[in-house]
């Protein structure tokens, strides 16, 4: 049996958001949506502060709220430990995101297609071929037509549909292809880490084994697949120092 | 002479098939009202949800959940009233009341229909909502219990209800040449006015009231824990939800049959069936639900205040002196004045009918409030990673759609009061 686990360094993390611009990149996610965010916290008072990155992808919880709540089966928990969503089936009703405890579910309030003209380069466009000089070709990754799995559901980042519900895959599609997930590869300073925590010799196995860790909101018996080490759990006094863009 | 004698016993009871002046008027606004609904709708159908004013949690920083989901949650509690008055009157034999069974009948119909229009309009992808909440139900869901319990299940038990008190009134209809007649033909067809069929149906009502009393608990039960089931969502958890939804389901649903029998009462003239008893006993029901409710809201500030979490006392903050601060004493207010009013009348024994109605609408308000406060403080405030506080206000799209739905429900009921009586006929010895 497989079943896969993050782990995040937070002794290493550096709060770059490397990761983040990866996740955005492979999975072509619009305007404001962030399958993968860093938080940026703060805590004191000037001069007397301290200050920490804490990434956050879905958590794939074991005892997942969201797949508990869905009226028609579209989110998911697969053998292998992944949450994903049938962008097939669901519905877009959203208890998902009000069930999920770590706001990591995302809906797509827009049309995807016009909200991407918004703010991607459109490097099809005739005006912008001569700068680019047709070298950036206009690219959509086939993989994420495909459908995924035993299950065999369309899964996958990219399959934006407006009215459904969306949010990290641990990058289901380069998983399957025996990649790593787009952030855990980028991450320059190795903090995420992904793997097979039931293979005894994976490289994650052998780097959760004696270490202290925690997950996030434990206390909700949730049981996410991510957990974080070298770190603390944010207090309540953590306060974010800047906002992403929210705009959709 | 026998063309007027022949005339009058042919009019229809209750001005059923005739228009009037006022009528028409009242009809023309609710339909321009339902365009608006449906111009609203087709504005968010086409640039999609975005032209609400709802976003995501999280780094959104919004609500996702707003005004539409406190609608069905308000729209299945005002169907409360109506067929738990009806159902009592069959299983108790609430003779002064039987003046607005078919009236409590219809408002649990069209309230379950509005209830589950919110329910599409909320919904992402609606058609395919309509499909696989069917296809892939999951009893699992808290959502089971409010798209396939009660939109299906409730909704059609009170539909088999309706239908079947009502033939009785319709076969009598049906005997007398009219331009509505082929409808009550088919509408009392099979029925036979014998003793036999009478005391068949009256079984038959009997034991569906019976099933339905239990039906509608479970049903305003489950739209209680959509909420408090979840356990990551601070100011939700709690056991109290669904007693407190169905209860304040109770409150807005009398309030709105005590609107609609004083309507009637009024411009049918129907005085003599819906006499000040059948008003008495619904003030007496709504004030007692009222003061049950208003418990449950102090045992609830108490727990949120006493020792909260951090996340229950950001979100009880904002509640009680905070950004919904307004809305929660106003909707406190609209239910305690009418409490201690209708308690007035009650001790001194001086029912006011136009007082009534206006508690009536008053304590829908305070419903509404309540509603939507379930709903969004949690969302916005009640977030336990260090996400900053959010915010919701409806959109104008959203407004217009709930114009359509209110508006609806008024073309609905003044429809059907036009193709049938919406008192129950006397019975003719």
């Amino acid at each position: 049996m497989t079943r896969y686990v993050m782990a995040v360094d937070l002794n290493r993390c550096q709060g770059c958001r490397a990761c983040v611009e990866a996740c955005k990149i492979e999975n072509n996610t619009p305007s404001a949506v962030f399958w993968m965010h860093v938080f940026r916290l703060e805590e004191g008072e000037y001069p007397d502060t301290k200050m920490s990155f804490l990434p956050r992808p879905c958590q794939h919880c074991n005892n997942a709220p969201c797949v508990k709540v869905c009226p028609v089966g579209a989110r998911y928990k697969r053998e292998d430990g992944l949450v994903l969503t049938d962008f097939d089936r669901c519905i877009g009703c959203r208890y998902c995101e009000v069930a999920c405890p770590y706001g990591v579910n995302f809906f797509n309030w827009r049309n995807p297609d016009e909200a991407w003209d918004e703010y991607q380069v459109p490097f099809d466009d005739p005006d912008l071929m001569p700068v680019t000089g047709g070298v950036i070709p206009s690219y959509k990754n086939p993989d994420h037509d495909r459908l995924h799995g035993p299950e065999q559901r369309l899964t996958s980042g990219s399959a934006h549909f407006k009215g459904v519900m969306e949010k990290c895959t641990f990058c289901v599609h380069r998983v399957e292809q025996g990649l790593l997930p787009a952030c855990v590869d980028t991450c320059p300073v190795g903090a995420l880490k992904f793997g097979d925590i039931e293979d005894e010799g994976s490289p994650i196995s052998t780097f959760l084994r004696n270490k202290e860790s925690f997950q996030l909101l434990e206390e909700l018996g949730t049981d996410p697949s991510v957990v974080y080490v070298g770190g603390t759990p944010p207090t309540s006094h953590a306060r974010e120092i800047e906002r992403p863009l929210t705009g959709v | 002479m026998a063309t007027t004698q022949d005339m009058v016993s042919d009019r229809l009871p209750q001005g059923v098939g005739r228009w009037s002046r006022g009528w028409l008027l009242f009809m023309a606004l609710a339909a321009i009202g339902v365009a608006i609904g449906v111009i609203g709708w087709a504005i968010e159908h086409d640039q999609g949800m975005a032209a609400t004013g709802m976003r995501d949690l999280g780094t959104m920083g919004g609500a996702t959940w707003g005004v539409y989901i406190s609608m069905v949650v308000y729209f299945v509690g005002v169907s409360f009233a109506g067929i738990t008055v009806a159902a009592l009157i069959r299983l108790f034999n609430l003779e002064h009341l039987k003046g607005v069974a078919r009236m409590a009948e219809l408002l649990t119909v069209v309230a379950l229909l509005l209830g589950a229009l919110a329910i599409v309009v909320d919904l992402g992808q609606p058609l395919r909502g309509l499909v696989n909440l069917f296809r892939y139900a999951r009893p699992q869901s808290p959502f089971f219990g409010t798209f396939s319990l009660v939109v299906s299940g409730y909704l059609f038990s009170s539909l088999v209800y309706l239908y079947l008190t009502s033939r009785p009134d319709a076969a009598r209809l049906a005997e007398s040449p009219s331009r509505l007649q082929p409808l009550y033909r088919l509408w009392a067809a099979g029925y036979e006015p014998t003793v036999d069929q009478r005391a068949r149906d009256r079984k038959a009502t009997f034991w569906l009231a019976l099933a339905i009393l239990p039906l509608l608990i479970v049903a305003h039960s489950s739209l209680g824990f959509v909420f408090g089931l979840q356990v990551g969502r601070p100011g939700w958890f709690g056991t109290l939800q669904a007693p407190a939804f169905v209860v304040l389901a109770g409150v807005s649903g009398i309030g709105h049959l005590i609107v609609l029998a004083a309507l009637v009462r009024r411009v049918l003239r129907q005085e003599h069936r819906i006499g000040i008893e059948a008003f008495t006993w619904l003030g007496r029901f709504l004030m007692l639900l009222l003061f049950v409710y208003l418990y449950f809201v102090v045992v609830e500030i108490f727990t949120s205040i006493y020792q909260p979490t951090t996340t229950e006392q950001r979100i009880s903050d904002a509640l009680l002196t905070g950004r919904y601060a307004w809305i929660f004493w106003g909707s406190v207010a609209a239910l305690v004045l009418p409490a201690f009013g209708l308690a007035w009348m009650a001790v001194t024994r001086k029912w006011r009918i136009g007082w009534m109605v206006i508690m009536g609408l008053i304590v829908n308000l305070g419903a509404i409030g309540k509603r939507y406060l379930v709903v969004v403080p949690s969302e916005t405030h009640g977030q336990l990673l260090p996400y900053p506080i959010g915010t919701y206000a409806p959109s104008l799209v959203e407004y217009a759609v709930l114009i359509g739905l209110f508006s609806l429900g008024a073309l609905l009921i003044g429809g059907f009061m036009k193709l049938f009586p919406i008192v129950e006929m006397e019975e003719t010895p």
